[in-house]
């Protein structure tokens, strides 16, 4: 395992993007589609994602858990991990073999349309159990070895329980164990030698699904998932997700595709769970109010690039990117007339030279068509990617930073 | 479904029949110029000129009661014609069906997994390849350079000393499929014997055939290889062989189970013309035969027969959707 310097992150945080790249290379060209964004996440935090479809939120999701949708590659960059037990690794340097215990485990993911999400071939207790026995074999085998073996010793049960108490022995020593392999292939065999195995972790399901607030979780598990609701099938996601008690969560619009009254439900639960497992979140989603309700911080993505990032609070008080104030505008409001960004997000296989938001931009300067801007810290904790805040670069072009002009208009929003 | 799908079949093949007048009809059962003036007799004897209805009606009838009709070409009549060849097909079809379906889902698999890779280029081009060979050109060839150069794999279904075998008291003929038969009887060399004339046919049919399974497989699997539940599997910490080997792979089949069923139903009606360059005499060859001395009952009877076939294919086909997906169990 590559170790780090613990430099990289300091004792507050869980994960730091940093400079990420990520091109998806198609037939039309090279989709530029995250473009050196820098992230950070304290533990226990949540950090919400905003941005129009297409600007990089989900893609920069699901590249954290290094499951970058083809045909897209990572660059450059790297994304920083603190593992349980403290080492920090870099997740897109990672092998196969390291991140399989990483996801599910340590990074879990939740997904905005439930019904895509589980295999509908299988019943959801199955999928509940596959991400269950993938991280937590051994502790579940000791257990269930443990419970055997007293029932052995009280002379309850004979032959059966000794075939499968040699069987789990071989299967917590050697989990890829051949013979174990051949005479799974026996389904009359497995049957039996799994028994209280399946039992155990039949429990363990039903537990975590009562944790989820799932009513008859005996029958839920049976059913497949065609059988089940929007939001009891998000609710199954998230049983899947925190089967292992992740230490971060990436909700990738868990509740657009649900119904508004689920929505709030499944947002109160993930708010909850949070709560009680300790975990942190990245919450991705377009819909600002959701943003305001849940997150301690807030990351504005445009177009592949952060342009702001900033405690929520902050961030609806004194929004500084032209877009964020643009995005927070188009809010609708009961009264006021409803109001949109004017032109569109733009091509990400030609992006607009320097900054990515110019051609829709109010205060667009020459300095903005020309140089890329960088995040730069105005505030404590408040981050803004545009060369109106970055007085050097824009001095350059015989302009000032901070232009009287912005700060006018910013009262005027208020 | 099935007894108006077997209806409307044996409605459309008894009306081709219809498309010729009853006289020439009628002077399919004349050998002789001489008996020319008989015709007229025959017409009356047969009822070949009463209304459609009243002839179909008729023949129905006859078929329920599992008469098909003599054919001439073979001297005896349809249903014992297509009992005694069908042995022959179904032991072929037993081959090589399941290879090709088998090598077609992995061939398939492998290049959806591997895609755009040499491997993945390679699968395609020999598939394709397969596909495109003619099965009476491929046949002779193989049979040129295996039994005509090395002597081995030899046309027919038996050797002229097994055939005695088996005829002889002391081989108990179970199925008519020589190499069950052999098993069944503990008999070694009969079933090598029959294996080895089944190699060269059953190598012809695959390679021609395994292209359509594997194109369906491979579009299938690369359909679902990229949909949420194999990143939501993946994100669980799945690794990618379970991920491919239990999700994707049982998503993908679902399609090729259709295309299977077709198959399979469409060599077992018989594959004329690997039969007859093999001189595998089932019911494909028969069917040929009948069909060029204008053996109308023969030609009925078989087409009647293909059209049983594929009903049943599609009921099994329907039972193993039902198996493998369970949104349709419910419907």
């Amino acid at each position: 395992m590559k170790r780090l310097t613990l430099e990289t992150l300091d004792n507050e945080e869980l994960l730091s993007v940093k400079d990420l790249v990520v091109r998806f290379y198609t037939y039309e060209g090279i989709v530029k589609a995250v473009e050196r964004a820098n992230l950070k996440l304290r533990k226990g935090e949540t950090l919400g994602i905003v941005g129009e479809t297409g600007s990089g939120k989900s893609v920069t999701a699901f590249t954290i858990i290094a499951l970058t949708p083809s045909p897209g590659r990572v660059e450059g960059g790297a994304v920083y991990f603190r593992r349980a037990q403290g080492d920090v690794v870099n997740i897109i340097k990672l092998k196969e073999v390291e991140l399989l215990r990483i996801r599910g485990k340590e990074v879990s993911m939740i997904f905005q349309e439930p019904n895509a999400a589980l295999d509908p071939l299988y019943r959801v207790g199955d999928q509940i159990a596959e991400a269950i026995l993938s991280h937590r074999l051994p502790e579940i085998l000791e257990n269930v070895i443990k419970f055997v073996e007293g029932e052995l010793r009280r002379g309850r049960s004979g032959f059966g329980a000794r075939l499968e108490l040699w069987a789990y022995r071989k299967m917590l020593e050697n989990p890829k164990s051949a013979i174990l392999a051949i005479l799974r292939r026996i389904p009359i065999i497995k049957n039996l030698m799994t028994r209280r195995l399946k039992h155990v972790v039949r429990e363990e399901i039903i537990e975590l699904l009562k944790l989820m607030e799932i009513p008859d979780p005996e029958r839920i598990i049976e059913a497949y998932p065609h059988e089940l609701s929007g939001g009891m099938q998000q609710r199954i996601m998230i049983a899947i997700a925190l089967a292992c008690s992740p230490v971060l969560l990436l909700a990738d619009e868990p509740t657009t595709n649900l119904d508004v009254t689920v929505q709030a439900q499944i947002i109160d639960l993930i708010m909850r769970l949070k709560n009680k497992l300790n975990m942190s979140i990245i919450y991705i989603t377009h819909d600002m109010g959701v943003i305001a309700e849940i997150s301690d911080r807030v990351a504005v993505m445009y177009a592949g690039n952060i342009v702001e990032v900033a405690p929520v609070k902050e961030l609806f008080n004194n929004p500084l990117h032209p877009y964020t104030r643009a995005l927070l505008e188009s809010i609708p409001r009961p009264g006021s007339p409803f109001k949109s960004i004017p032109g569109t997000i733009p091509n990400l296989v030609n992006p607009p030279s320097g900054c990515r938001f110019h051609p829709r931009c109010p205060y667009v300067r020459e300095a903005c068509k020309l140089e890329v801007p960088e995040l730069v810290k105005v505030s404590e904790d408040h981050y803004v990617a545009c060369l109106l805040y970055d007085g050097e670069i824009y001095g350059k072009y015989g302009g000032h930073g901070r232009s009287e002009e912005i700060l006018s208009d910013k009262r005027r929003n208020i | 479904m099935v007894i108006p799908t077997l209806l409307g079949i044996s409605l459309l093949i008894f009306g081709v029949t219809q498309l010729f007048d009853p006289i020439e009809r009628a002077s399919l059962y004349i050998r002789d110029p001489r008996q020319i003036r008989f015709v007229e007799e025959i017409i009356k004897k047969y009822g070949l000129d009463q209304p459609f209805y009243v002839q179909y009606f008729g023949w129905l009838s006859q078929v329920l009661q599992g008469n098909l009709g003599w054919s001439q070409s073979l001297h005896m009549p349809v249903l014992e014609a297509l009992i005694t060849r069908f042995p022959a097909t179904a032991e072929l079809v037993l081959y090589s069906a399941p290879l090709t379906i088998v090598l077609g889902i992995f061939l398939g698999k492998i290049s959806a997994v591997k895609k755009d890779t040499v491997i993945d280029h390679v699968t395609r081009v020999m598939a394709i390849v397969g596909w495109s060979l003619p099965a009476f050109w491929l046949g002779i060839i193989l049979m040129a350079v295996f039994y005509g150069g090395f002597g081995i794999f030899p046309p027919g279904r038996l050797s002229p000393w097994a055939e005695a075998m088996i005829r002889s008291g002391k081989f108990k003929a179970y199925t008519g499929l020589y190499t069950i038969d052999a098993i069944l009887n503990l008999n070694g060399d009969v079933f090598i014997d029959a294996l080895s004339h089944l190699v060269l046919p059953v190598i012809t049919l695959t390679t021609i055939n395994v292209a359509l399974i594997m194109r369906v497989m491979r579009s299938s699997m690369l359909e679902q290889l990229g949909k949420t539940y194999i990143i939501a599997a993946r994100a669980r910490g799945l690794d990618s062989k379970t991920v491919i080997d239990k999700h994707a792979t049982k998503n993908a089949l679902i399609p090729v189970v259709t295309i299977s069923g077709l198959l399979t139903a469409g060599m077992l009606s018989g594959m004329v013309i690997t039969e007859t360059v093999f001189e595998f005499k089932g019911v494909g060859y028969f069917a040929a035969h009948a069909a060029t001395q204008l053996d109308i009952p023969a030609v009925l009877g078989f087409a009647l027969f293909a059209g049983l076939i594929f009903v049943i294919a599609n009921l099994i086909v329907d039972i193993l959707y039902a198996y493998i997906d369970p949104r349709i169990r419910l419907r």
